[in-house]
């Protein structure tokens, strides 16, 4: 939650936004929507290319609202929005049959191996008969000492579902706005309150916002705005996979043999151990889900400050000059107390911690441009412009924290045991650029715009620290000059080419240090200089007994390394029949990618890992159709526009040099390939199990399937009658794969419902009903077959397929696993169980508008407006597959780094969501 | 009003000028962030970091000595695939030499000397894993990306001879009375009893020459390879103590220590809840303990309860095959058909015991084992038992009266001790250990001695041991993978194939029959 979203376009990630023609560093949740007269998402490279390398994969180019003149001088907007997340689409399903433990038994000593079975269990113990069973709450005889036996009964039955609670989301704001003959100004304030899911998680954000414009004469004109913005939280949940998380602690690891509405749980402390020591079922692994709520808090402040001035010279109707600067800032504190008796990885002592993350980042530009139109002959009209920027970037951070607490529940570096652990990042970047855009339109017949840019960039070798990078495009609309069907009424098509170069930048960055082995580390957007280029150096860490260490540095800089490239051509063509009823637009793009900056890979056995060079390019090609129309339009105002889209796309690697190459991937490859364990099989397709009935693994990981998805599909329905309109959007993807992480962990630990289902469930109870019997050997036979002959299976030395299947023999498998936990969690290891294809659909939003009708206010009232919303989210979620547990959308798109994780982490459930909004206007 | 606008746009120029330009274009903006050159003792710490094999780990499972009875842990499969190689670590030797002489001129320091004894120790230590390995070309960076391969003998010719040089500058140095030497945590700056840094150099010296005798004691199959000359190197260092110091005691042991804040051992009181009941006693290593009622048993294992026997009765003390199933095998541990490993010893605190680098009765065994095999005069069972010894004093065992604590039940700290009798007269006087004498039972016995001592500590040697002399025997069966094989090596990493491709398929040629095989013998057990 609040870390730097992944905007995924054309299968990479946009990085850029500009608001009023200055980029800006932004999390999204940084601007406020009430504030945003207009945003263009600028797709293709020919559009962005003068923005600079950051907008190379896209662009979000926002126009905020200014102030406007009329009849009475000024307006006011209230808006107001409310917003209910409830119910999920989407949760794994667990049962309740069996509490935790393994092998069908357990008994509580002292939760942390003490007793039988009690310490960092699966949820494989023994059946809720009401048998008397020592639990964490039974009573200790005072006189021998010895916890008592209490009825084992499934008491926590939807424990998550009944710890989690509706959300709730309202945004109000409010905006003056005035204008007079020569000045305008706007000031604008919103708040947004955010209630989580999960108990005592909340996010408060206030937006400030001010333009203001004033023409000193009518050539000469000054802007000016300015962006405060508080994100405030006292507690984000963390759902990266481990202690830390609710959902590991409640759904996969722990069972219905705790209540989570029982009053000593929801209590969250031991009597006379508050501050020290909470309750729970189990003290090893697991926590208490109040106690991680209420007592384990993670806060977030985060002050984000841009704003810019600017001065525009008019000479004439033709020619502009332009002066500005922006400053884009960003100020913020992560922190995290950790009380006493928390546990997660790594830190099993219990006492507790404090850390801060904290980062600074000052981004500044300073710009001037000079515009230019105007008619040349009867033929020609030009549209130009040229401008240079500097960009100077300074960016800070530090990552604290104490080895454990002295004093409980004082959250202080001066109050750890070990001394602190302190990590520290600078970094200073300077971009100098020059630019042009020069648009020529002949006649009506065709348009040529070429822009390029020049880059100095300090990220950069000195001997080639300066880039250049053009782009052309061509569009022409053939229905104005050649005689069209009458059922055509609008054709037109575009062609590109650009350019655009990269320094040796990253666009997020994680904290200065991470010495911390749970959670998931916060990243911001960055956009500074990676040093990736930088003398070789070495790594200081801690070594033994906490005395400092150096690591020598494994790779060498090429000398002659360039700023990586990218190439891009595009086709487009838009038709339009019927007076503009119907219309259809079709885009085809190919990128070549690269050379990127990429260590190339050298054998370790000359003392290098790598040598930073210029290598491999992908080519990332893919289509965009639209389909718009508007099969309904009446004379009594009713109108149904339709617009559907669909898009594809695919990366392969043009030039992937032989050392990268293995036996994984290789030159025309897909690049999101994905490999995983997978069981030895028969030629036939049946698994091979050894002697004692497992399944055997191949010994290298086999192509599973690829990351992205193979198209994408929306489709929007807008219907309005008068001032009523009704929206809609099914959207839905169709192919890719991914692991079902929170399936396979719960499979393994025994909670999840199909572990007592099927012929699993069967050999469960009856291993819950003889596991005590002598000569007890289990019941399950696993699935296909063993080698009967005694020969060694031989394994390819490269792919690890077998390579001597003609010297096996095999017989059906007749080995009976001991304890079926054993054989789910090797079996259940295999990809192919618990893999998911990543096609959906969703609806994903209904809209419900009613806007007064102006008359009713009448000429002279002081409210000009008022609509009201009706909004729902999430509604329906389909989704193919047989297991129902996750919500595959989030992991539809590329992550960050434009990369496909096999098996990506736990989520946070999905809801559906409604709301309503109202809008005033005065 | 104009003039007055003039003024309003230089200003404003002015303005958003300096706000920019104050700053010179530097070129290239180097990384503030982490350095270029370093004190060599900083990266000398990272090397001694690098040579200590955790227990609780593969090396613990392949030697036969501890195993997973949670499959959710891990299964006690031997490997399938690519051997870790120390190319990074030799990185750094290179680096701690070169930074080192950068700041004492190019001559004899105690880094350099050390340099040349970790060369000596890793590449060995890689040879062992894979066969032959790039050496003479090796490390040369962008000079020579492709390194060819050196046998696996000219690996182990070079590294005696690394050994030789380095004992020499040790020598020089110590004669010289250096002091120069920091960074040193194994002697120098360790937490109790930390070393001058002269006596550190000594110590060095004494590790140098025992962990050479190793090294010989491994070429025992090629004892009598004239370019190798390992008796004559045997006899060597056995001959003259003056030039070739080696250890006395424990206290000259190579080891790692652990502490209670940052370098926990392993198994320690905060995993209780996780792995004290869910990893067990291997049989290769309790049974041939309990067999010979040796007392080091009781410090190693509990007693297995559900067997019926008193708790100090050796009979009590069972361990798992290493090729069981891991689920029947967890079963037994619940039903205390096994026994797990001393939560006393393991479990109370956070130091456990001491994991050895180059140890002292491995030493003594390999003299005796020397002597065994007739490469050089002496009394091997003086060696023999004095490597016994050795290790009964690592693990407390007196002789006379000991103190012996069992966990009582379950529950973490509760221990039940006993006060057992253990007569050291009474163990060696036992046919199985009473020692038979230079001949092949002779051998065997120092064998099974030299592998009990190497219990849970010293790396893969057990597992060498095993692969060069097939003592102990190995337990094998389906837990082990590979299907019921131990294998022999491990691949080479898989990025030797598309980064050094031609002399990577020539090793392997040359080696296997183009077959990089686990399964494969190399050249040192031939």
């Amino acid at each position: 939650m609040l870390a730097a979203p992944a905007v995924s376009l054309r299968g990479q990630n946009i990085t850029l936004y500009v608001v009023d023609g200055m980029p800006i560093s932004s999390d999204t949740w940084n601007i406020s929507p009430d504030d945003i007269e207009t945003y263009t998402v600028l797709k293709g490279l020919a559009a962005t290319a003068i923005y600079g390398s950051r907008a190379q994969n896209g662009a979000i180019l926002i126009t905020t609202k200014r102030g406007k003149r009329n009849a009475k001088g000024f307006s006011v907007d209230f808006n107001s929005s409310t917003q209910v997340d409830n119910g999920f689409i989407a949760l794994p399903e667990t049962q309740a049959l069996y509490g935790g433990g393994e092998r069908t038994e357990y008994a509580f000593g002292d939760g942390k191996g003490g007793g039988l079975n009690d310490g960092d269990y699966d949820v494989w113990g023994p059946k809720f008969n009401g048998q008397l069973i020592p639990q964490y709450d039974s009573p200790i005889d005072p006189a021998t000492g010895i916890r008592q036996g209490t009825p084992y009964v499934a008491r926590g039955v939807n424990n998550l579902k009944r710890f989690i609670q509706p959300g709730l989301l309202t945004t109000n704001s409010i905006s003056f706005s005035g204008a007079s003959d020569r000045a305008n100004v706007r000031v604008s304030f919103s708040n947004s309150h955010q209630k989580g899911i999960i108990p005592n998680t909340k996010l408060d954000i206030n937006n400030f916002n001010i333009t203001a414009g004033y023409d000193l004469t009518s050539k000469l004109k000054i802007e000016g705005g300015l962006n405060y913005n508080r994100q405030n939280s006292p507690n984000i949940p963390d759902v990266q996979y481990g202690p830390n998380s609710v959902i590991y602690s409640m759904t996969i690891w722990t069972g219905a043999d705790w209540d989570v509405d029982a009053p000593d749980i929801r209590g969250i402390w031991q009597p006379g151990k508050e501050g020290v020591q909470s309750v729970f079922a189990e003290y090893q692994r697991y926590h208490n889900p109040w106690f991680m709520s209420y007592e384990w808090l993670r806060g977030h402040y985060k002050t984000d400050v841009y704003g810019n001035l600017g001065l525009t010279y008019k000479f004439n109707t033709h020619l502009e000059a332009v002066l500005r600067a922006n400053v884009s800032t960003y100020d913020v504190l992560r922190n995290e107390k950790m009380p006493y008796s928390a546990h997660p990885y790594g830190r099993e002592e219990n006492r507790g911690d404090y850390r801060e993350d904290r980062r600074s980042l000052y981004d500044n530009n300073v710009e001037g441009l000079v515009k230019y139109n105007n008619k040349i002959g009867s033929a020609f009209t030009i549209d130009a412009l040229a401008g240079v920027n500097a960009r100077n970037f300074k960016y800070n951070s530090s990552f604290v924290t104490t080895d454990y607490l002295n004093v409980p529940g004082l959250y202080s570096f001066s109050n750890s045991v070990n001394p602190i652990k302190a990590y520290s990042y600078n970094a200073d970047m300077l971009v100098l650029s020059a630019y042009y855009s020069v648009g020529l339109e002949f006649k009506d017949y065709l348009t040529l715009t070429t822009t390029g840019r020049v880059d100095k960039s300090s990220s950069l070798l000195k001997n080639n620290n300066t880039y250049f990078y053009p782009s052309f495009s061509l569009a022409s609309v053939i229905s104005d000059y050649v005689k069209m069907p009458k059922v055509i009424s609008f054709l037109k098509v575009r062609a590109s080419y650009a350019t655009a170069k990269a320094p040796s930048t990253s666009a997020y960055l994680g904290p200065a240090g991470y010495p911390l082995g749970y959670g998931a580390p916060y990243v911001t957007t960055y956009g500074g200089p990676n040093f990736g280029l930088s003398d070789p150096a070495y790594t200081i860490s801690p070594t033994y007994n906490n005395l400092t260490g150096a690591y020598a540095p494994g790779n060498k800089i090429d000398p002659n390394v360039k700023s990586s490239v990218l190439k891009s051509t595009e086709y487009g063509l838009d038709i339009r029949f019927l007076g503009n009823r119907l219309g259809f637009s079709a885009t085809y793009y190919s990128n070549l990618i690269g050379p990127y900056i990429r260590p190339f890979p050298l054998s370790e056995a000359s003392g290098l890992t790598a040598f930073t060079t210029n290598a491999i390019t992908t080519k990332l090609s893919g289509a965009e159709i639209s389909l718009m129309g508007t099969p309904i339009q009446t004379k009594t105002g009713f109108r149904w526009d339709v617009l559907v889209n669909w898009s594809t796309f695919k990366e392969v690697y043009k030039d992937y040099p032989s050392n990268f190459a293995n036996y994984q991937f290789h030159q025309g490859d897909r690049v999101d390939k994905l490999f995983a364990n997978l069981t030895a099989k028969t030629p036939d397709g049946q698994v091979i199990n050894n002697g004692a009935g497992f399944p055997v693994y191949l010994p290298k990981g086999q192509y599973v399937g690829n990351g992205d998805v193979d198209w994408s599909w929306a489709i929007n329905n807008r219907f309005t009658y008068k001032t009523f309109s009704l929206s809609f959007q099914f959207d839905g993807k169709v192919g890719g794969i991914v692991q079902d992480y929170v399936k396979r962990k719960s499979t393994e630990g025994g909670s999840n419902i199909e572990t007592v289902q099927g012929a699993v469930g069967v050999a469960r109870q009856y291993e819950n009903d003889h596991h005590k019997d002598p000569g007890f050997e289990g019941s399950y036979v696993g699935e296909g077959v063993q080698v009967s002959n005694g020969a060694v299976i031989q394994y390819d030395d490269v792919t690890g397929v077998i390579t001597n299947y003609k010297d096996l023999q095999f017989a059906t498998n007749t080995s009976k696993v001991k304890y079926i936990q054993d054989y789910v969690s090797s079996f259940f290891n295999n990809f192919e169980h618990t893999s998911v294809a990543k096609t959906y659909a969703k609806l994903r939003e209904v809209v419900l508008t009613y806007s007064l009708p102006m008359k009713v206010f009448g000429d002279k009232s002081v409210i000009r407006k008022i609509e009201i919303s009706l909004v729902g989210r999430n509604l329906l979620y389909f989704f193919p597959s047989r297991f129902h547990d996750i919500d595959v959308d989030q992991y539809s798109g590329r992550n960050i780094y434009s990369g496909n994780s096999r098996e990506p982490n736990l989520q946070t459930p999905t809801t559906r969501s409604y709301g309503f909004n109202i809008n005033v206007g005065f | 009003m104009k003039k007055h606008n003039y003024y309003i746009v230089v200003l404003f120029a002015l303005l958003l000028s300096t706000n920019s330009c104050k700053k010179q274009y530097n070129d290239y903006t180097p990384d503030p962030n982490n350095p270029v050159t370093v004190p060599p003792y900083l990266v000398l710490r990272q090397i001694l970091n690098d040579m200590v094999v955790y227990p609780f780990g593969d090396a613990d499972k392949f030697g036969q000595f501890v195993l997973s009875s949670y499959t959710y842990y891990g299964t006690n499969e031997y490997w399938t695939g690519s051997a870790d190689l120390n190319y990074g670590t030799l990185r750094n030797v290179a680096a701690m030499d070169k930074e080192a002489k950068r700041s004492a001129g190019d001559v004899n320091n105690p880094y350099s000397a050390l340099a040349k004894f970790f060369k000596a120790y890793f590449f060995i230590d890689m040879s062992l894993k894979v066969g032959d390995v790039p050496m003479t070309e090796a490390l040369l960076g962008l000079e020579n990306p492709t390194p060819k391969y050196d046998s696996q003998k000219d690996v182990f010719k070079q590294s005696l001879d690394l050994l030789e040089q380095a004992n020499n500058d040790l020598a020089a140095l110590i004669s010289a009375a250096d002091v120069s030497l920091l960074g040193d945590f194994y002697f120098q700056e360790r937490i109790n009893g930390p070393e001058t840094p002269l006596n550190a150099l000594k110590s060095w010296q004494k590790v140098v020459n025992t962990y050479k005798l190793r090294v010989l004691i491994a070429l025992s199959k090629k004892a009598d390879d004239a370019d190798l000359g390992v008796k004559q190197k045997f006899n060597d260092v056995l001959s003259d103590p003056a030039k070739y110091p080696i250890m006395e005691s424990l206290d000259d042991n190579l080891q790692y220590v652990y502490n209670n804040a940052f370098n926990k051992y392993p198994n320690n009181k905060d995993n209780y809840g996780f792995d004290a009941t869910r990893i067990t006693v291997g049989q290769t290593w309790i049974n041939t303990l309990s067999s010979l009622n040796d007392l080091r048993v009781m410090k190693i294992a509990d007693p297995a309860r559900g067997l019926g026997f008193a708790d100090t009765d050796y009979r009590s003390f069972v361990g798992a095959s290493n090729g069981e199933d891991v689920s029947t095998m967890g079963g037994k541990v619940e039903q205390g058909l096994y026994s797990l490993v001393g939560r006393k010893r393991y479990y109370d605190g956070y130091l456990g015991e001491p994991t050895f680098i180059v140890g002292y009765p491995e030493m003594c065994f390999n003299i005796a084992e020397a002597i065994n095999r007739g490469w050089v005069t002496g009394d091997a069972d003086s060696w023999y038992q004095k490597g016994i010894k050795a290790d009964f004093d690592f693990y407390g065992v007196v002789d006379g009266d000991n103190t012996i604590s069992f966990l009582r039940t379950l529950a973490p700290g509760d221990y039940v001790n006993y006060t057992v009798n253990f007569s050291y007269a009474t163990y060696f006087n036992q046919p199985a250990v009473k020692y038979a004498g230079d001949n092949a039972t002779g051998l065997g016995q120092i064998l099974t001695q030299k592998y009990l001592a190497f219990g849970r500590n010293s790396g893969y040697e057990a597992y060498y041991q095993w692969r060069r002399t097939n003592v102990p025997t190995f337990s094998t069966g389906p837990g082990i993978g590979n299907s019921g094989v131990i294998p022999l090596r491990w691949q080479y990493p898989t990025a030797e194939l598309s980064t050094n491709a031609a002399n990577y398929t020539a090793a392997v040629q040359s080696q296997y029959g183009g077959d990089d095989n686990i399964n494969l013998q190399m050249w040192i057990i031939k």
